[in-house]
């Protein structure tokens, strides 16, 4: 299958130019598309109603990997940027509210609002000093970001409580009950989700995906691909911030192992397991990537085994993710109905 | 002036894990995150299977080796099966193959030697010190040093002399082109890849029994070995020396005089030297 050589690099779904992919629907497609979102949402906002407390909470764990690989990927794929850093970012998130609670009497709800905006913030000045490298440097040089902020709330224990975090972070009024945290979570993870896809819709959206497919000739056009690129990082931490406010709600408990490398993968782990070309890829990858760390890690200690062995099975069978290797099969499956010739 | 010297210490294990990380780079273009999974591995050898079988240095210099092999086949393996069906797809799919095979392994070596860490006896033959100057220094500090210039020679010399490193070389310039010229560049890739294990092995073999060897400690490891190398510049041989000695000295005379902020040294030197020289000291301007 993959016999290829080094020398022609092959067309995988991760290469192919977006333009090519998007088709013009139909009415009756769009409507069809519609009404599956609103099936979708209706039933998702509706977990805590017919779900137990526990399944609750693991929908709530997939929400939060969602918005965080969905917010890394519009970097790594949309952008173009491998990075091993946005860990930073989630990391900082949940530290604002974290460290808020515990230094401050400011009202959690200022801390939530601020924790994205100090997660931009940082990816500003991350952003800035990365994106002067390129590629590979550019990849180690925010995994070496992260393991230094990785570091940094472990050694300034005083500030940070070190290596256990901050616990027992407490949650305001309404946020107490399963329901209402679940209804915030969703409803938050939801927006941001809806804005991410937004984002890659508009102007600025279509001038990254231009700038990842040939910076120099989108920089001849007129584009000043560090700044555009700069926007897209810190628009990315932002989002990942998001996603680490969102893991207060479900967890209350920052700790360090949010910022390092690992962490910093996992998104992207996510990404390619459910596609990282079709929107709800990361989507997906975060649901299964949960489903696989909660059971099998309830029936083994050995979960990370397992989920490595799904991966390499995966890239090995189908390198562009899960989505799309459902929507192949089906396809294919379809073609039987019309005699072979349709794709 | 012992600082220095566990310093080089410290810098001729690193130098030995990264010119393997460096060569498997600039030769196939992968970045290998399970490179410290077989520094690990090596250590886990040496330490725990073998440690016990000699302490003279002869025995435990076969020890070394014997273990370093045994990874190197396991990289073979893992070439051969996984890597070899990626070359030419998204780097990213391959970097994430490598990191699906460090948490595979990772969990293969809690199975085998369970989640405890492991502190093994330093061979007799290694255990003294040696006055120079008035001071002691640590013999086995010593023969990491030697160890470490040996390989730093014997690359040199394979590099500049052999086939295969002519090989090597003209592959870090352009693969195509020697593809072109009837090379068999799978099987290249094959030795640079057992060949880049079986350093990394190594260095963990020889660390093994001057650390405490357990589950974690590839983590440590891998993520020294990508500071060195992309300090230093990426696919460069002497870079990854240089980025050595800089990084162990850093740690180790941080140590001495801010040991709570030393761990936080190789980061902000990498930072330093990347946001100055965005391609690493000795390294080529990425396309």
């Amino acid at each position: 299958m993959h016999q290829q050589n080094a020398a022609e690099p092959v067309q995988t779904e991760l290469q192919t130019p977006p333009a090519l992919r998007m088709r013009k629907r139909t009415p009756r497609q769009g409507l069809a598309s519609l009404a599956g979102w609103v099936v979708t949402l209706v039933v998702f906002a509706s977990v805590p109603f017919w779900l137990s407390v526990d399944n609750t909470l693991l929908i709530e764990g997939m929400i939060v990997a969602a918005v965080f690989a969905l917010a890394t990927n519009f970097l790594v794929h949309h952008a173009g940027l491998t990075t091993f850093g946005q860990a930073v970012f989630y990391g900082i998130g949940a530290y604002t509210i974290g460290l808020f609670s515990v230094h401050t009497h400011v009202s959690f709800w200022v801390a939530v609002v601020l924790g994205p905006f100090f997660a931009a913030l940082a990816a500003l000045v991350i952003g800035a000093l990365s994106l002067r490298a390129r590629a590979f440097y550019f990849a180690l040089l925010t995994l070496g970001f992260s393991q230094l902020f990785y570091n940094l709330s472990m050694v300034f224990y005083g500030f940070t409580r070190g290596d256990t975090g901050i616990y027992g972070i407490p949650l305001p009024g309404f946020l107490r009950s399963p329901l209402w945290s679940y209804e915030f979570i969703f409803i938050v993870g939801a927006a941001g989700g809806l804005a991410l896809w937004w984002i890659v819709r508009t102007p600025f959206g279509l001038a990254i995906m231009a700038i990842r497919d040939n910076r120099r000739r989108a920089q001849s056009l007129g584009m000043n691909s560090y700044v555009q690129l700069l926007a897209a990082f810190v628009i990315s931490g932002f989002f990942c911030g998001l996603a680490g406010v969102l893991f207060i709600v479900y967890q209350q408990h920052a700790y360090p192992e949010m910022l390092n490398w690992q962490s910093s993968g996992a998104p992207i782990l996510m990404s390619v397991l459910g596609g990282m070309s079709t929107f709800a890829g990361p989507v997906v990858g975060a649901v299964i990537y949960t489903l696989l760390e909660n059971f099998v890690g309830g029936i083994t200690t050995y979960w990370e085994l397992i989920i490595g062995v799904v991966v390499l099975a995966l890239i090995l069978i189908y390198p562009g993710g899960i989505v799309r290797g459902v929507v192949q099969l089906a396809r294919k499956l379809g073609s039987f109905g019309n005699g072979g010739r349709g794709q | 002036m012992i600082s220095v010297m566990a310093g080089l210490a410290t810098a001729a294990i690193l130098f030995i894990v990264t010119v393997g990380l460096s060569l498997i780079f600039g030769t196939m273009r992968v970045i290998n995150l399970a490179h410290g999974t077989f520094y690990m591995l090596g250590a886990y050898l040496v330490t725990v299977t073998f440690g016990a079988v000699s302490s003279r240095a002869l025995g435990f210099t076969v020890m070394l080796l014997v273990s370093a092999a045994i990874v190197a086949v396991v990289g073979l393996l893992i070439e051969v099966l996984v890597l070899r069906r990626l070359y030419g797809s998204d780097h990213l799919l391959q970097l994430l193959a490598t990191w699906a095979i460090l948490m595979i392994l990772d969990q293969v070596a809690i199975m085998v030697w369970g989640p405890q860490n492991f502190t093994a006896a330093l061979p007799r033959a290694f255990n003294g010190s040696v006055q120079m100057n008035g001071q002691q220094f640590p013999q086995y500090d010593l023969f990491l040093i030697g160890v470490a210039l040996a390989i730093a020679l014997a690359l040199w010399l394979i590099l500049q002399r052999t086939r295969f490193g002519r090989l090597v070389r003209a592959a870090v310039q352009d693969v195509e082109l020697i593809r072109v010229l009837g090379v068999n560049v799978n099987r290249l890739y094959t030795q640079v890849f057992v060949v880049g294990t079986f350093l990394a092995a190594l260095g963990g073999a020889l660390m093994g029994p001057a650390t405490s060897v357990g589950p974690g400690i590839d983590m440590n490891i891998i993520v020294e070995a990508f500071i060195v190398s992309v300090i230093g510049g990426l696919g460069n041989i002497w870079g990854a020396a240089i980025g050595a000695i800089i990084i162990g000295l850093f740690q180790s005379i941080g140590n001495l005089y801010v040991p709570e902020l030393a761990s936080l040294a190789p980061y902000i030197v990498m930072i330093l030297i990347l946001v100055i020289r965005p391609h690493g000291l000795l390294g080529k301007v990425e396309g």
